[in-house]
């Protein structure tokens, strides 16, 4: 039996989850349409918007610094955040949790707090702005990630099968490859790709530490400043299925359950 | 460094490096940039230069010319924060308690919103409410109006739903991990003891999801007190502080004066951020 109040709640929900979604949806369908206004009615199926941001001129050079980002990002966040989560698993549960929350810090700065911050230190220390300053920049908010990520599954890890393989004489860095890593291979992986996902997504912080050029979210940025094509729909679509492909696989992965 | 009983004595201190890489990123490109960034507030600009100085200067004009900004943003974000909490644990209440087969379903509809397209995110709403959007188009089609509103499109309402569009899910994951915990059994018991919705959700719920609840609201609080981008796109005339700081490290040019209001916005935010956890201590049931 379903009470009123629960058929209420039940329909809120279903609203929320179409104001969720359909804004999104919206954006992936007008990328699609022939209207130039970005609006109903919808006119023919059309790929001029596609065509138009193929053409444009700064579209593979945005795509290209936005996949070397999330690339060096994804390695060099799963790297350092595995040693990390290695290190705090051997630890007492308490002091890992603290330090865990330290590492947290940088996701609880509101973006800009964290960018201006950046780019004035980077000046100050004479550090050229490029690819490289967004690089680390991103590390700081993608690295926690990898960190809980990871360390929420070595809390489970069962440590005899690495001694027993150093008992048997393998040497640290052997042990890890051979056992540990295979174990806590998909983890990392699905951590890496969220950590890309974050990075590929991230407007803020890019924009105040990049200098010259430009990611796909500058690129839209300075699209939506300027004149308000439609293509900025299509460029907003495949910024969308990137981070979406890399999250779904990044969920399957770490066996995200419900 | 000896860690006590457990036979790792000799490889402990050598486990702990393994932390060194982290924590160097974090120590040279986090705590460094932060206190660096702290110290400047009270700088000044000369000559289009930075030169230290010991003034509290920067911190009297962020007080004084900004004190309307201050209020609407610190309004704005708290009214969003305190939306999205309440949404996210209406959401992931009936998906935990209600929805049945369908929560796995229902869970990733967040989890898909969280990640990916911040900007596209808010454009959407651009091309909803704008002055040709749809919201207007359907109003002229239906015979509503005969001229497309501007009411929806530059104001506050706009700002606000923006945001919350985009922070909802931040508030419902952390609701939703809080609401696992609780067992089914507990809720049956205090209905079989008598207790109404509204004390089982007040009585058991609330208390049980505090720490979900302070964090959903710290980050959407947090994230809607430094965002910019949702007035430039959506507010029109309205401008939030971040509004005020990011033309300080463009065209105008102080960082002193960028840096000492952020440090203000900071600080009141960690005194709403206090108070809301306080508020929540206090919720206990009767």
């Amino acid at each position: 039996m379903t009470s009123p109040a629960d058929l209420i709640l039940r329909y809120l929900v279903g609203i929320l989850v179409l104001f969720l979604i359909g804004p999104i949806l919206l954006v992936m369908l007008f990328s699609f349409s022939s209207n130039p206004l970005s609006t109903f009615p919808l006119g023919e199926i059309s790929l001029v918007w596609w065509k138009e941001m193929l053409a444009h001129p700064r579209f593979y050079d945005s795509l290209g610094n936005s996949l070397i980002i999330a690339v060096c990002v994804g390695i060099s966040s799963a790297v350092i955040g595995t040693m990390a989560a290695m290190s705090l698993a051997r630890m007492k549960r308490r002091s890992a949790n603290t330090l865990i929350s330290i590492l947290c810090l940088p996701m609880m700065m509101p973006p800009l707090v964290l960018a201006v911050s950046l780019l004035s230190y980077y000046n100050a220390i004479d550090l050229p702005l490029n690819l490289f300053t967004v690089i680390i920049s991103h590390l700081l908010f993608t690295m926690p990630f990898v960190v809980l990520v990871t360390y929420a599954r070595m809390a489970s890890f069962d440590f005899t099968a690495v001694e027993s393989a150093r008992d048997l004489g393998a040497t640290p860095l052997v042990a890890f490859m051979t056992v540990t890593l295979p174990m806590i291979r998909p983890t990392v992986i699905g951590a890496s790709l969220i950590a890309m996902a974050l990075s590929i997504d991230d407007f803020i912080i890019t924009f105040f530490t990049i200098g010259q050029g430009n990611t796909l979210p500058t690129m839209i940025w300075g699209m939506i400043r300027t004149q308000l094509t439609p293509s900025v729909n299509a460029i907003g679509t495949v910024l969308i299925l990137i981070s979406l492909c890399s999250s779904v696989i990044a969920l399957r992965l770490t066996k995200y359950r419900a | 460094m000896v860690q006590e009983g457990d036979g790792e004595l000799n490889v402990d201190w050598k486990s702990r490096l393994l932390m060194l890489p982290a924590f160097a990123v974090f120590v040279l490109f986090f705590i460094a940039p932060f206190i660096y960034f702290f110290v400047i507030s009270f700088w000044r600009v000369r000559t289009y230069k930075l030169s230290p100085d010991f003034s509290f200067v920067n911190y009297a004009k962020a007080l004084e010319r900004y004190v309307p900004i201050y209020q609407l943003t610190f309004a704005t974000a708290f009214a969003v924060a305190l939306t999205c909490v309440v949404l996210g644990l209406l959401y992931a209440g009936v998906v935990r308690f209600k929805a049945g087969r369908y929560a796995t379903l229902l869970t990733f509809v967040p989890l898909m919103t969280l990640f990916g397209g911040y900007l596209v995110k808010i454009y959407a709403w651009k091309t909803i409410l704008g002055l040709n959007g749809i919201l207007n188009g359907a109003m002229v089609g239906l015979g509503l109006t005969d001229e497309p509103l501007t009411a929806f499109f530059y104001s506050p309402f706009a700002v606000g739903i923006t945001l919350i569009y985009f922070l909802l899910p931040f508030a419902i994951l952390p609701i939703y991990a809080s609401m696992r915990g609780i067992q089914d059994i507990e809720l049956d018991a205090a209905r079989d003891l008598g207790a109404g919705a509204w004390h089982r959700f007040s009585d058991i719920i609330v208390p049980r999801c505090r720490a979900g609840i302070v964090s959903a609201f710290v980050i959407c609080f947090l994230l809607a007190v430094g965002d910019y981008v949702t007035p430039i796109l959506v507010g029109g005339k309205i401008s939030m502080i971040g509004n005020m700081i990011t033309p300080q490290f463009g065209q105008k040019f102080d960082w002193p004066l960028g840096s000492a209001m952020s440090f203000v916005t900071l600080a009141i935010s960690i005194g709403f951020v206090v108070l809301f956890s306080m508020m929540m201590q206090l919720w206990r049931p009767r």
